[in-house]
């Protein structure tokens, strides 16, 4: 039994003393419904009291002015009678008697019974009186009559106090039995919350470990559990999917510097060994030094394509004029067509968006370069900017060989090439890089067949208009 | 002219030094912020090549504290990070020029010199650059050689501006689309090349000596030298 009571107590110490936000949760609404249940039961208590003692006082006031009456009919001696009557065969078991002479003696009513010092007061007076069936509260009022002498017309409060000691019990025992519920639930839904957190808590804690497959379990109740519960697993998907995009990543950085740097070393070692003469021995150099150049050109295309996939479009970007920088890219490119035959057409009207000039010149440099090295002599490329009220649209059409339907979701990876262009100059981060800098503001890429050839349609968002 | 170098990585540093020796200048080393804030404010350089990511004392405080002191020195400043932001941050801080890792010597080479340059003479007041007997007007934006008019488009005229107040330098296709056409981006075509031989047509075609000379591996040069 002392063992039972003492775990008890450490299990409510644990509880009072827990950090979780549920058991603090529970014990504060158990204590805040016993408070008011108590509130209750107090003002109830005191209202019925009040009205017990208003009755009485009452009923006293009525029979005091009753014997009065009496009195000042029948005088002092019919009074005396009336009280010895009332008091031998009483009609109200609770009342009470006295007549008291002008020198304090007892003249009627129930001397044995009422203590010495009642008969000293005035008004309305309260004393106990002590009977075979313990102690009684009696209220009484003493009225003075006109010869001295002193009536004195009470009641016992039976009834109250019987009221009064039932409404006790019954109190303490509800409160016993509230205060038990109370715990009880309050231990209850401590437990059941604590249980639905603890396996949020390991599985989280399992996750971070590395057990990335992991997901908390989703019930589908669509409580505020289940809710927390389903943006944890997508945040744990969104993680999973960024480290396969890393690892995937990896694997592709890997084979396609990897290719290079072998073919560099290759140049290097036979350079080394076999005999070259000092003309042939320049023009390897050469090539082993543009082929450097190739690898940093790559990587560092690489690099800036992470930033920039790293970064969120953001309303910090300054506004600026599209149109300025596309006819500046145009002119950029404008002798590459002529010299290819090419007959690049621009049309383009003023649009404003907020970004970051530097990366949308080069996607519109990247793209205008890949129209430009696929078109086919004597075509035109086109270029058309401008804006739908709704959003911003740079399109560029070429008449080349385009690129097949199933190809246009995968040429946007990294390092990704057709076969057919594997020979040409190009990292094969060009569209990478187009694809990452729309989406860093907030835009879209599309290729679409330009029958034929390729059309490439971005969507970017127009700067809101203050 | 009289360099320092303040960068950690001993290979990049050596490698920097070795060649800027072998262009004619005196180097000086440091490996950490601190020792390098040190020698820059005792000793007198021509110019500052700055890691931007050192140990002790980080680049651009030091490059804050000499600003701060009054110290106009040219200082080009290295780094990893190649953000528009980081750039912004860098010229800021007062880099004279911002150059990303990794790079060719040759790009390093010819900022280094176009930074002693501007130091050498500001490029102030002049109205008229003469290059052999190639002359340009500021003013006028009027282009001749031999005294025969060149007509050229707005942006050539940029670009023989640039070549010509860089005369004699080596500039690389990259600081030429810095300076020329404003915009940091990596071109994935020597579009460049296209442009210069456009301008190569119009000042050297009929000239015996050409003036524009392509430097291998590394950029263009405007010049009398051969």
């Amino acid at each position: 039994m002392r063992v039972i009571a003492s775990a008890c107590v450490n299990r409510l110490i644990a509880l009072l003393s827990a950090r979780s936000t549920s058991a603090r949760l529970a014990l504060a609404i158990a204590g805040l419904f016993l408070s008011a249940y108590l509130l209750l039961g107090a003002g109830l208590y005191y209202a019925v009291s009040q009205i017990f003692a208003q009755d009485l006082h009452e009923v006293i006031r009525l029979d005091s002015a009753d014997l009065v009456e009496m009195y000042r009919e029948s005088g002092h001696a019919g009074l005396a009678t009336e009280i010895s009557e009332r008091t031998a065969s009483p009609d109200d078991d609770n009342a009470v008697y006295e007549l008291i002479g002008p020198q304090g003696r007892l003249l009627a009513g129930q001397f044995a019974t009422l203590p010495a010092d009642a008969r000293n007061g005035d008004g309305w007076v309260e004393f106990d009186e002590r009977t075979a069936d313990g102690v009684v509260r009696v209220v009484a009022k003493m009225q003075k009559l006109a010869d001295g002498s002193k009536l004195l017309t009470g009641r016992r409060s039976r009834n109250q106090q019987r009221f009064e000691a039932l409404v006790q019990r019954t109190s303490l025992y509800a409160l016993l039995a509230a205060a038990g519920l109370g715990g009880l639930i309050g231990w209850i839904t401590a437990r059941w919350v604590a249980h639905r957190l603890e396996s949020t808590y390991d599985i989280t804690r399992r996750v971070g470990a590395g057990e990335l497959a992991l997901r908390i379990p989703e019930d589908d109740s669509d409580d505020s559990f289940d809710r927390l519960a389903k943006r944890i697993n997508a945040m744990l998907d969104r993680i999973q999917e960024l480290l396969d995009g890393v690892r995937h990543v990896t694997d592709h950085i890997a084979h396609d510097l990897r290719t290079p740097l072998t073919r560099l070393r290759n140049r290097l070692e036979e350079m080394r060994t076999e005999h070259v003469h000092a003309e042939q021995f320049t023009a390897e150099l050469d090539a082993a030094t543009a082929e450097t150049d190739q690898l940093l050109a790559t990587f560092s295309a690489l690099l800036r394509l992470t930033r920039i996939e790293a970064q969120t479009a953001g309303a910090n970007d300054p506004e600026l004029a599209l149109e300025p920088l596309v006819l500046d890219a145009v002119e950029l490119y404008a002798p590459i067509a002529s010299e290819g035959g090419i007959v690049l057409d621009a049309q383009t009207v003023p649009c404003t968006l907020r970004g970051d000039a530097d990366q949308l010149f080069q996607l519109v440099a990247n793209l205008l370069d890949n129209a430009l090295k696929y078109a086919t002599r004597g075509t035109r490329v086109t270029l058309h900017l401008y804006d739908d009220g709704d959003a911003i649209y740079l399109i560029i059409g070429d008449h080349g060989a385009g690129i097949p339907a199933v190809d246009r979701e995968r040429v946007f990876d990294r390092f990704v090439r057709l076969e057919e262009h594997r020979g040409s100059q190009g990292s094969g981060l060009g569209l990478s890089l187009v694809r990452a800098i729309a989406h860093r503001h907030g835009g879209s890429i599309t290729l679409e067949d330009n029958s034929p050839g390729l059309r490439v349609r971005v969507r970017l968002p127009r700067a809101e208009v203050r | 002219m009289r360099i320092l170098i303040v960068e950690d990585d001993p290979h990049t540093a050596t490698f920097i030094a070795k060649g800027l020796t072998e262009d004619g200048h005196t180097v000086d080393r440091a490996d950490n912020g601190r020792d390098g804030l040190f020698l820059a404010t005792t000793e007198t350089y021509d110019a500052i090549i700055l890691d931007r990511m050192l140990p002790v004392v980080d680049g651009l405080t030091v490059l804050r504290t000499l600003r701060g002191a009054g110290n106009a020195v040219p200082v080009l400043v290295l780094t990893a990070l190649g953000d528009v932001d980081h750039r912004v941050e860098g010229l800021r801080a007062g880099a004279d020029d911002y150059l990303v890792k990794p790079f060719a010597y040759a790009e390093l080479s010819a900022r280094i010199d176009s930074l002693l340059r501007r130091r050498q003479a500001p490029s102030a007041e002049t109205t008229e650059l003469r290059v052999g007997d190639l002359e340009l007007n500021l003013l006028t934006r009027e282009a001749k050689r031999a005294g025969r008019s060149i007509e050229l488009q707005p942006r050539e005229f940029r670009l023989l501006e640039y070549l010509m107040r860089q005369a004699e330098r080596v500039v690389t296709r990259t600081m030429l689309l810095e300076a020329v056409w404003d915009y940091h981006f990596d071109p994935q075509t020597n579009v460049i090349d296209v442009h210069i031989s456009r301008l190569r047509q119009k000042i050297d075609r009929h000239h015996p000596k050409p003036l524009l000379h392509t430097v291998r591996g590394a950029g263009y040069r405007l010049g009398v030298r051969e």
